[in-house]
C-alpha cells in the first residue's frame, strides 16, 4: 500500500468528505451558541451542553447512531446489531425519550424553588396563567400553517407539541412532545431550550415596547413573610388539586411538588441538597448534550424544523406579551402598585425570566428590587405551563 | 365532534383551533384562580392558628414575668462612640465588604433602615457580599 493510497483512504474516511453542507451549517450554529454561552453568558449551564451536543453530532453523526431504531424515525434496523452498538448519545437520549430526565429536572426545580413570593402575593398566579397566551397563539398558527403553499401543515398533535414551546418550560415541552409527536422531539427540545437560554435577548425589547417609562419605574411594596406551615401545605394542595383536575400532568407536577416538599419540610435536608445540586447538575449535562445532539444537520435542517423554530419564537413573544399586558391590567386595578415588568416572568423559565425583570427594572430605577416580586409569577408559570400541557394531553393523547 | 377523533385527523380548521385555544386559556386561568383562592384560604387559616397560638403563649409568659419587667431597663442599648451616644442616622463598628464598594454599602444600609423603620444605630451589619448575576 503506497503512502498516497493510505492518505487517500484517510481522507475518504475522515469527516471532511462525509459531512454534508447541512452539518457545516449546524457546526456554525453551534459555534454561535457556544459564543453566546461562554462570552455573553446567556444561561451557560443550559446553552453550553446543548451547543456542544450539536457540535458533536454534526462532526461525528454516528454518535447518535440507532441501529435498532430505538428512537429514530428514519432508516431501518441493522441486522445483527446489539444495543451496545447504539451511539453513546443515543443511549443517553433514551432518558429524554422516556421522560425520565424531564421529571428529574422538575424534582430539582421543585427543590430549588421558593414558593414564598407566590404565597405572599397569590395574584402572581394570574400572571403565570396570562403568560401561557403564547401556547395557544402558537397552536392556532401551527394549525393554520397548511395555508403555506406546498406545505402539508401540522397535525393537531404536532401543533399542540409545537405550541408548548410558548410555555418556556423545557421539561414540559419534552414531556408533552414525547407523548404526542415523538418524531418532533429533537427540533422542539432544541427550540425550547435555546429560547429559554436566549430569554435575556428575546424578552427585553417586548417588555420595553409594551410598557411606559413611568410603569417601568414603579417600585413595589415589600412582600409579607410567609410561614413555614404555609410553605409545607402548598405543595400538597397543588398536587391534589392540579392532578385531580388534569391527571395527565401527575408525573411532572408530582415530581415538582415532591422536590419542593423535600426542601420545605425541613426533615430531608440531605435529599433536598442532592436534588438541588448533584442530581440537577448530572441530569442537566445529560439532558443538554443529548438534546443538542438531536440537531444533526441532514435531518434537522428542513422546512418543518425551521417553521417549528419560527413558531416557537412567536410563542415566546406572545407569552411574554400576555404576561406584561396582564400585569399592566393589574397595575391599573391596583392603582399603580404592580410594575408590569414582572409580568414577563410569568413564562416559566425559572429563574431566567425573573432575573430579566430584575435587570430591566433596575435600568429605570436603580433602587428597585423586582426579583422577589417576579419570582411569584415565574414559579406560577411553571404550574401554568404544566396545566396547559395537561389540557393538551387530555385532548390529544 | 369527538375531540379524540379530531386529534387523530391530520388537519383542523382555524375555527376549531381557536375554540380549543380559548378553552385552554380559560382552563389554565380557572385552575390558577382556584389555586390562588386556596392559597389565600391557607394563609388566613395558618395565620389565624398561629395568632391564637401566640396569644396563648403570651398570656402564659406574661403572668410570671410581670414583676421582673418592672425592674428591667426599658430603653434598648444605643452604641456609645467617644463617650457620646451614636446619632440615629449613623452606624459604627467593623463591616466586611466583598465585591461591594463603600458607597453601595452605605446605600444598602440606608435602604434597609428606611424599609424596616429601624434607626441605623440599632442595626448591626456584619458583611455585605455582591452576588454574581
Amino acid at each position: 500500500m503506497s503512502v498516497f493510497h493510505a492518505l487517500s483512504e484517510l481522507l475518504q474516511k475522515s469527516g471532511f468528505l462525509s459531512l454534508g453542507w447541512q452539518n457545516w451549517v449546524m457546526i456554525a450554529v453551534s459555534f454561535v451558541l457556544l459564543y453566546l454561552a461562554i462570552v455573553k453568558k446567556f444561561e451557560p449551564l443550559l446553552l453550553l451542553p446543548i451547543a456542544f451536543g450539536m457540535l458533536l453530532v454534526n462532526v461525528y453523526p454516528d454518535i447518535m447512531a440507532d441501529p435498532l431504531m430505538l428512537s429514530s424515525y428514519e432508516g431501518e434496523v441493522v441486522e445483527g446489531a446489539h444495543w451496545y452498538d447504539t451511539g453513546v448519545l443515543r443511549l443517553i437520549y433514551s432518558g429524554v425519550k422516556s421522560s425520565i430526565f424531564p421529571c428529574l429536572i422538575f424534582l430539582a426545580v421543585g427543590a430549588m424553588t421558593d414558593f414564598g413570593p407566590l404565597l405572599a402575593n397569590p395574584s402572581s398566579l394570574l400572571l403565570g396563567a396570562a403568560a401561557q397566551l403564547g401556547i395557544y397563539v402558537a397552536f392556532i398558527i401551527a394549525v393554520c400553517s397548511d395555508m403555506i403553499p406546498g406545505f402539508e401543515g401540522f397535525t393537531a398533535r404536532e401543533a399542540a407539541s409545537i405550541a408548548i414551546i410558548g410555555g418556556a418550560d423545557g421539561p414540559t415541552a419534552i414531556y408533552l412532545t414525547s407523548k404526542l409527536a415523538p418524531h418532533l422531539l429533537g427540533p422542539i427540545a432544541v427550540a425550547a431550550y435555546s429560547y429559554m437560554a436566549l430569554i435575556p435577548l428575546i424578552q427585553p425589547p417586548i417588555m420595553r415596547l409594551l410598557t411606559t417609562k413611568k410603569e417601568r419605574e414603579i417600585k413595589m411594596e415589600q412582600l409579607r413573610k410567609v410561614s413555614k406551615a404555609e410553605k409545607i401545605i402548598f405543595p400538597i394542595v397543588v398536587t391534589v388539586l392540579c392532578i385531580l383536575f388534569l391527571p395527565s400532568v401527575a408525573p411532572l407536577l408530582g415530581m415538582l411538588m415532591l422536590g419542593n416538599l423535600l426542601r420545605e419540610s425541613g426533615v430531608t435536608d440531605r435529599l433536598s441538597d442532592t436534588a438541588q445540586n448533584s442530581l440537577c447538575n448530572i441530569v442537566t449535562i445529560l439532558l443538554g448534550v443529548s438534546v443538542g445532539a438531536t440537531a444533526e444537520g441532514k435531518t434537522f435542517l428542513d422546512f418543518k424544523t425551521l417553521l417549528i423554530i419560527a413558531i416557537g419564537l412567536l410563542a415566546f413573544a406572545f407569552s411574554t406579551a400576555g404576561g406584561v399586558l396582564f400585569a399592566k391590567l393589574l397595575n391599573l386595578v391596583t392603582r399603580g402598585k404592580i410594575n408590569p415588568l414582572i409580568g414577563s416572568a410569568g413564562v416559566s423559565a425559572v429563574p431566567m425570566a425573573a432575573r430579566v425583570s430584575q435587570v430591566e427594572g433596575r435600568k429605570y430605577n436603580a433602587t428597585n428590587f423586582l426579583l422577589m416580586h417576579a419570582m411569584g409569577p415565574n414559579v406560577a408559570g411553571v404550574i401554568g405551563s404544566a396545566v396547559a400541557a395537561g389540557y393538551l394531553l387530555m385532548l390529544f393523547e | 365532534m369527538d375531540l379524540s377523533v379530531l386529534a387523530a385527523e391530520s388537519g383542523m380548521s382555524a375555527g376549531e383551533a381557536f375554540s380549543i385555544s380559548s378553552t385552554g386559556m380559560i382552563v389554565v386561568l380557572i385552575v390558577l384562580i382556584v389555586l390562588a383562592v386556596l392559597v389565600l384560604l391557607i394563609s388566613k387559616g395558618v395565620r389565624a392558628a398561629q395568632g391564637k397560638g401566640k396569644q396563648t403563649e403570651e398570656a402564659v409568659a406574661a403572668a410570671p414575668s410581670a414583676s421582673a419587667a418592672q425592674s428591667a431597663a426599658p430603653a434598648p442599648a444605643v452604641p456609645v462612640v467617644n463617650g457620646a451616644p451614636l446619632p440615629e442616622n449613623q452606624s459604627a463598628g467593623q463591616l466586611e465588604l466583598y465585591d461591594c464598594d463603600e458607597k453601595s454599602a452605605a446605600v444598602i444600609m440606608a435602604i434597609i433602615s428606611n424599609e424596616s423603620g429601624i434607626p441605623l444605630n440599632h442595626l448591626e451589619f456584619k458583611s455585605i457580599k455582591a452576588i454574581e448575576e
